[in-house]
């Protein structure tokens, strides 16, 4: 819920904070900042201007506060005062961070300071207030007026999170060894501090951090979809309608991750520059040394068909365009009065259609998110009334089917309504079903017979599991049984990876990263965290215990991995060609026609004889001849194309030789090939500009031939793909 | 580079996320039909038992074949607006072909008894009129089908359907010959002309176009469609040589009786045989390995079975101002440097991520670390039962998924064990889905789907295993706050019954009766505006209930619901001393007992103001005095009719006018 924030945060700076605590290697402080900056930079990404952050340093060599007159706030500076912190902001808190060289200053003050902050910015108004001090705990405090303080929090209704370095906390399994005296002293006030405030947590930091790994999941405050009737039968014409106030609310939305915009480099940029690869936090202002980008907008350009144009085609401005549809490949105009005539009308309801059996419901129909139905909130008989066809559905183990529209003149939708009822929450989910229009039918054979060409019905097939695989099979699915694998918090077994435990991977991925570089601009991003790939796998340990299932399922299989080279064709291949359904011999009739006896393509069908001839060739020359008659086609077709009528032909061509010689690993012809039609293109000697065709050819990605299809090519992927570019 | 688009978009939309571009990309691959229909004597001999009640049994099979290609083409446009389709009649009397410029004018030579009617295209408006008169109007297609004396040459048909998908649509993914015929042995006499047909069906197979078989047989004639004479030296197979390998399923379908003995006619017959072939099987990805343990992978396919169908957007046309007829505008994109407005190669394009106020970016080689999460795969992590799956754990539509023996020799009966075990078991596997390179990966519920026939025997859904997107904690929402109030259990008695009363035909849903409103509406919309016809009057809409047999089967026992539940809820308010409002106005439910059939009106939202009430609003709509009502008086009447409440006092006023002026007519 997006209401008003306001968030200061005490970093102890403190001399010690420079040491590193319990064989870590990161220094104290660099440790609390990962909590921190994970903390700060969670609300910049928010992008609100009412999540309000402030930076306190504590046990600074320098002092800058409203209290800095008085002794006891020495040491103690504010970085930045509650605003909403945006990249500048950053940066310069980047830099002031940092550890001190003094042990002086003290952490009850700094709380008094924070305390100030907030009231001073938030006065009374509605905000969620917190406090976050991190410190290590190892500078005297003066802990005489902490009731006074205790009060004071409690009065603003502010949160106070204490974090510690190497704080103890038996119960996460925290003791730190040769604790100073000093530390107890203080881990002890701050223990009690937090016990005497209405809303404080006491925490050691290494917790904090092992929680950071686990992603923070959106709220958002619910917004209906749809109110109005459930109606059963129409109330307008009936009056045994029955008819109930409802609510829709959406259950599933896909929290998607963020999205990059496009730049390109400033245009005063020179050319070496742009080829560097950038690594940097970016300003689109005069950011200090960093480099310029421009954002990138799209111009849009309408062209028609005209026949008088060069080119065939003129542009036409936005402004003597109107609205219109395409009817196959007709346009049809649509004049500004008409433009309701295609809308369906219909008026918002929510009309119950029928009910269907639980047990003959397939799952695959539900096309789209699932929503939840309640009854109109303040509305008592309408709950109780919801609830008894929630139930009656529930008892019947049925589920309704309806047809929604949610606003006027909005789409009608079929909706699948199943009960669901928890303790202290009733209602329907919904999730949509098809239209006879979404529905494609393809055909599949069946899995568990075999009926042949020759209309035998077979158990017993090479396509067929036998009973010792159906039989490992039913084994190694049962232990891998994730039901009761999980284990909760009391350690009983529950379900493993239960949707609620589960994170979308790239959406925390890409959050985590933008976080990461927009404090450490020159480092390389950090590995995802755990909880993002941990279901990547089968868990290692069920895996173990169900490998001798596995291994006995993998010996019945007999699964072969098809080599990737198998497929290459060589020579003498006269005789293994495709046949038809009867095994007519059609090679030899293709041998014995008088018309291919010559092996001389003929244009009008030069794919089919192409491939006639490379199935039945039976050295090399004879397919440089081919090659050699296929290249000569394909230029006159560009040749004599009338704009671009020709191209589609010339492309499948070009298309064909490439699939053949790679198959035939004969990359060379190809490529030369192509080099070829590439210079005559660039050169115009096709007659005129035929660029077109060359954009064509790279559209349909015909490339050079590389070496990771064919080993002999001299070109790389990249160098091929270059090679399409029109230079 | 100019990217071409079809479709104006809003500016945010390029910055879409990669998944959806996979998947337009997926939707044009394109495809290519040319329907051959022989016009012989035979062809063209209606029926002798015909029954005079159904007009459609005493078509001749000819015209069966091309009224059921003007069904596929009014189809296909709505279904696969990219898709081309063209329609050659042979051994007609007539010769018609237009070949490239070379022979212009020499074509109807070249392929005699050759009839191009529709040309290879994306269907033209008047394409499909200049079809329907040829189904409706019996002289115009007379004149055009009569059946020469002379045979025609296989051969040649053949290579009139090369040279039209050579030129019309080089490069389309899939390209068929929908061939329908009831000659099972043309050149009977002439075993050269077999052959050099068989020839040209190989040149079409090398060239990539499938040749689809619909036979016709005469039963009423005694004569029965002997593929084996002719055909199967036509017709190749997707895998060839084994006489063991499982048939293709369009294999199932029975050659079409031109007599209607068994009440099926055969335009029906044709109808249903062409719609089970008319789409042709795209996969959504090919060969990803799925890997149902550690060590053991096996080769699948995925496809889209169902997927939701949209209206077209809107385009650009253009009305040249010496023409009525609108011309398509194309969208041409160029991408501009907004600083100094030079154009941008798709090359330079970086990607930064907006972040307090600044960008912050990744050179290419790291963003591609970062959103590799390794190889694509559909990677088994363990089973759970099919009641840990709960119904609302859905995000969009599920991927079919069929064993492939490409990569892997031995796939299809490991999945078929799998497959059978997890129907048997009603158990389901989680697993970690990449389903490309760089895609987002997903955790996903993989489930198995029985096969299922209809009454015919003919296959309605594959078997096979669906691939469900699984929710993360980031998608599902909490619910509002609510107070539900559980019903008595004599209330929840009285509502089953009523559920009992009206389940629907055999307790499913088929989505087959179904049509979409909006989507049939629209399109006969746009047939009407594109061929110039009238506008329809009212469109049948198949998705609203049917209210009267409601009434006629669960009337009563609503009534007696109604009444049950309403002492039950009174003694409740007594009970829990919640007696806010009385139901007199704003009743939740009304299963009224009220006479003149005028709904009771609806509370007002926050029941803070004695709002006006229908009956007022009505009378006042009839007195044509609605002005006097307040701005807030007639918004909260609109909105509690659902209908939009925006706009000046005199909007409101207008709509409420618009929707007593439907109502009435209803009434």
């Amino acid at each position: 819920m997006a209401g008003k924030e306001a968030t200061v945060y005490i970093v102890d700076c403190g001399r010690t904070m420079g040491e590193s605590g319990e064989g870590r290697t990161q220094s104290n402080l660099g440790w609390a900042l990962d909590y921190v900056w994970d903390k700060i930079t969670s609300t910049v990404a928010t992008g609100r201007k009412t999540t309000l952050a402030g930076v306190v340093g504590l046990r600074t060599d320098g002092t800058e506060n409203d209290m800095a007159d008085e002794a006891e706030y020495q040491h103690i500076t504010v970085f930045q005062d509650l605003s909403q912190i945006l990249m500048p902001q950053l940066r310069k808190l980047r830099n002031e961070l940092v550890v001190s060289s003094t042990d002086a200053g003290d952490a009850i003050s700094a709380l008094v300071v924070a305390v100030q902050m907030i009231a001073k910015t938030c006065k009374k108004l509605q905000y969620a207030r917190n406090i976050v001090l991190v410190t290590d705990a190892r500078a005297p405090m003066d802990a005489s007026d902490l009731s006074d303080i205790t009060a004071k929090i409690n009065e603003d209704n502010i949160e106070l999170l204490i974090l510690g370095v190497d704080f103890n906390d038996p119960e996460y399994g925290v003791k730190e060894q040769e604790k100073e005296d000093i530390k107890q002293e203080n881990e002890d006030v701050f223990r009690s501090l937090c016990d005497d405030c209405k809303n404080a947590t006491f925490g050691t930091l290494v917790q904090a951090i092992d929680e950071l790994g686990i992603p923070r999941t959106k709220n958002t405050r619910p917004v209906h979809s749809y109110k109005g009737h459930l109606t059963l039968g129409n109330p307008e014409e009936y009056e045994t309608a029955l008819s109930i106030n409802v609510e829709r609310y959406p259950k599933i939305m896909q929290a998607k991750p963020p999205t990059a915009s496009k730049f390109v480099m400033r245009g005063d940029m020179s050319a070496s520059q742009v080829t560097q690869p950038s690594s940097a936090t970016l300003s689109n202002g005069n950011g200090a040394g960093d480099e310029g980008l421009a954002a990138v907008k799209n111009a849009r350009t309408y062209q028609v068909e005209d026949e008088n144009a060069p080119g065939g085609k003129k542009e036409v401005e936005s402004d003597e365009l109107s609205k219109g549809y395409e009817y196959g490949r007709t346009a049809v105009h649509i004049s500004e009065s008409d433009r309701n005539v295609t809308t369906y009308e219909t008026t918002p309801s929510l009309d119950i259609i029928g009910f269907v059996d639980k047990s003959k419901y397939e799952r695959y129909l539900e096309m789209d998110r699932s929503c939840l139905i309640i009854a109109s909130r303040n509305d008592d008989q309408a709950s109780m009334a919801l609830s008894a066809l929630i139930h009656a559905l529930f008892e019947l183990d049925s589920y309704a089917v309806a047809r929604l529209v949610a606003k006027e003149n909005s789409q009608p939708r079929i909706l699948l309504l199943a009960p669901n009822i928890e303790p202290d929450f009733e209602c329907l989910y919904d999730t949509e079903l098809p239209f006879a229009e979404d529905i494609r039918s393809y055909k599949f054979p069946p899995l568990d017979r075999v009926v042949t060409v020759s209309g035998k019905t077979l158990k017993v097939h090479r396509n067929l599991p036998n009973d010792e695989l159906q039989y490992a099979m039913s084994e190694y699915v049962d232990r891998m049984d994730l039901s009761t694998f999980g284990k909760d918090d009391e350690g009983n077994e529950t379900e493993y990876a239960p949707m609620d435990e589960t994170y979308s991977p790239m959406l925390h991925r890409i959050n985590q990263v933008i976080k990461h570089r927009a404090i450490h601009p020159n480092t390389d991003p950090p590995e995802p965290y755990e909880i993002l790939t941990r279901y990547s796998q089968p868990p290692a340990e069920l895996v173990k215990q169900s490998q001798r299932s596995l291994d006995r399922v993998i010996k019945a299989a007999d699964v072969k991995r098809v080599p990737p080279k198998a497929r290459g064709k060589r020579f003498g291949r006269k005789g293994r060609e495709e046949k038809p359904l009867s095994d007519l011999d059609v090679g030899a009739l293709l041998a014995s026609d008088p018309k291919r006896k010559t092996k001389r393509i003929d244009p009008k069908n030069a794919i089919p004889e192409f491939k006639q001839v490379f199935s039945s060739a039976a050295d090399i020359e004879a397919i440089q001849d081919a090659c050699k008659q296929l290249k000569n086609i394909t230029f006159d077709w560009i040749r004599h194309s009338v704009g671009d009528s020709g191209y589609g032909k010339a492309v499948e061509a070009i298309r064909v030789m490439r699939e053949e010689l790679v198959d035939f690993e004969e990359p060379g012809i190809f490529n030369d090939f192509l080099k070829e039609l590439k210079g005559k293109i660039l050169k115009e000697e096709l007659s005129g500009d035929r660029k077109d065709m060359w954009l064509q050819l790279r559209r349909s990605k015909v490339t050079l031939i590389h070496n990771k299809e064919v080993d002999e090519s001299q070109f790389t992927e990249d160098e091929a793909k270059a090679f399409m570019v029109p230079k | 580079m100019a990217e071409q688009s079809n479709y104006g978009r809003g500016p945010d939309e390029e910055e879409e996320e990669e998944e959806d571009i996979d998947e337009s990309g997926y939707k044009s691959s394109k495809d290519a039909v040319l329907f051959a229909i022989d016009v012989s004597k035979s062809m063209l001999t209606r029926p002798e038992s015909s029954d005079s009640r159904n007009p459609d049994a005493a078509l001749c099979p000819t015209v069966a074949a091309l009224k059921c290609a003007y069904a596929l083409m009014q189809q296909r446009i709505i279904s696969n607006p990219n898709d081309m389709m063209g329609i050659l009649l042979f051994g007609t009397e007539k010769s018609k072909f237009q070949e490239g410029d070379e022979e212009t004018g020499r074509g109807g030579l070249q392929y005699p008894h050759c009839y191009l009617l529709t040309d290879l295209d994306v269907p033209a408006a008047a394409d499909v009129k200049h079809l329907r008169n040829m189904v409706e109007d019996e002289e115009e297609a007379s004149e055009l089908l009569q059946a020469s004396d002379e045979e025609v040459s296989m051969a040649n048909v053949l290579f009139c359907a090369n040279q039209i998908f050579t030129t019309k649509a080089p490069n389309f993914s899939s390209r068929r010959l929908f061939l329908v015929t009831d000659n099972d042995y043309p050149h009977a006499s002439n075993r050269d002309a077999r052959n050099s047909a068989a020839v040209r069906a190989k040149d079409l197979y090398d060239l990539g176009v499938t040749i689809e078989l619909f036979p016709i047989s005469h039963p009423d004639r005694g004569y029965t469609f002997d593929r084996s004479k002719f055909y199967n030296d036509i017709v190749y197979s997707a895998t060839p040589a084994d006489p063991d390998a499982p048939a293709p399923l369009s294999a199932d379908i029975k050659p079409a009786n031109a007599s209607a003995k068994d009440g099926i006619s055969l335009l029906q017959a044709l109808l249903s045989s062409v719609a089970s072939r008319a789409a042709p099987q795209r996969a959504l990805f090919s060969n990803i390995p799925f890997e149902i343990g550690p060590g053991l992978k096996i080769g699948i396919k995925g496809f889209i079975l169902i997927k939701r169908q949209a209206p077209k957007r809107t385009k650009y046309v253009y009305l040249p101002p010496d023409s009525a007829k609108a011309q398509l505008a194309v969208l041409n994109t160029t991408m501009l440097a907004e600083d100094t407005a030079r154009s941008v190669e798709k090359e330079e394009v970086r990607k930064a991520y907006k972040f307090g106020g600044e960008t912050v970016s990744f050179n290419e080689e790291e963003m591609g670390k970062i959103r590799n999460f390794g190889d694509p795969v559909l990677r088994m992590i363990g089973f759970k039962p099919m009641s840990q799956l709960p119904l609302w754990a859905n995000l969009k539509h599920n991927t079919f998924v069929y064993p492939s023996e490409e990569d892997y020799v031995g796939s299809t009966r490991v999945f078929s064990a799998l497959h059978q075990k997890l129907l048997k078991s009603e158990k389901f596997g989680l697993a970690w889905f990449i389903p490309r390179r760089n895609a987002v990966p997903i955790l996903a519920a993989v489930y198995p789907g029985a096969e299922e026939r209809n009454e015919e025997g003919e296959q309605v859904m594959p078997p096979g295993l669906w691939v469900k997107p699984l929710p993360f904690a980031d998608d599902i929402r909490e619910p509002p706050e609510t107070n539900p109030i559980k019903a008595p259990d004599e209330v929840i008695d009285k509502m089953r019954v009523i559920v009992q009363q009206l389940q629907l035909p055999k307790a499913v849903y088929d989505p087959h009766k179904y049509p979409n409103p909006t989507l049939q509406w629209f399109y006969k919309i746009l047939q009407a505006l594109a061929l110039e016809e009238d506008l329809p009057e009212k469109a049948e809409d198949k998705t609203v209930p049917r209210h009267r047999q409601i009434h006629k089967r669960a009337g009563q026992y609503v009534v007696d619901f109604g009444q049950t539940l309403d002492e039950h809820f009174r003694k409740w308010q007594k009970d829990s001393g919640r007696d806010v409002h009385p139901t007199a106005n704003g009743g939740a439910k009304r299963s009224k007992p009220t006479a003149n059939g005028v709904a009771k009106k609806v509370k007002q939202e926050d029941g803070d103001d004695d709002g006006p009430t229908e009956e007022d609003m009505r009378s006042a709509y009839e007195k044509d005095a609605l002005s006097k009502f307040t701005v807030a008086n007639l918004k909260s009447f609109l909105q509690s009719k659902g209908m939009s409440a925006t706009g000046k006092k005199a909007d409101l006023v207008d709509a409420v006018t618009r929707f007593f002026e439907t109502k009435m007519e209803v009434d």
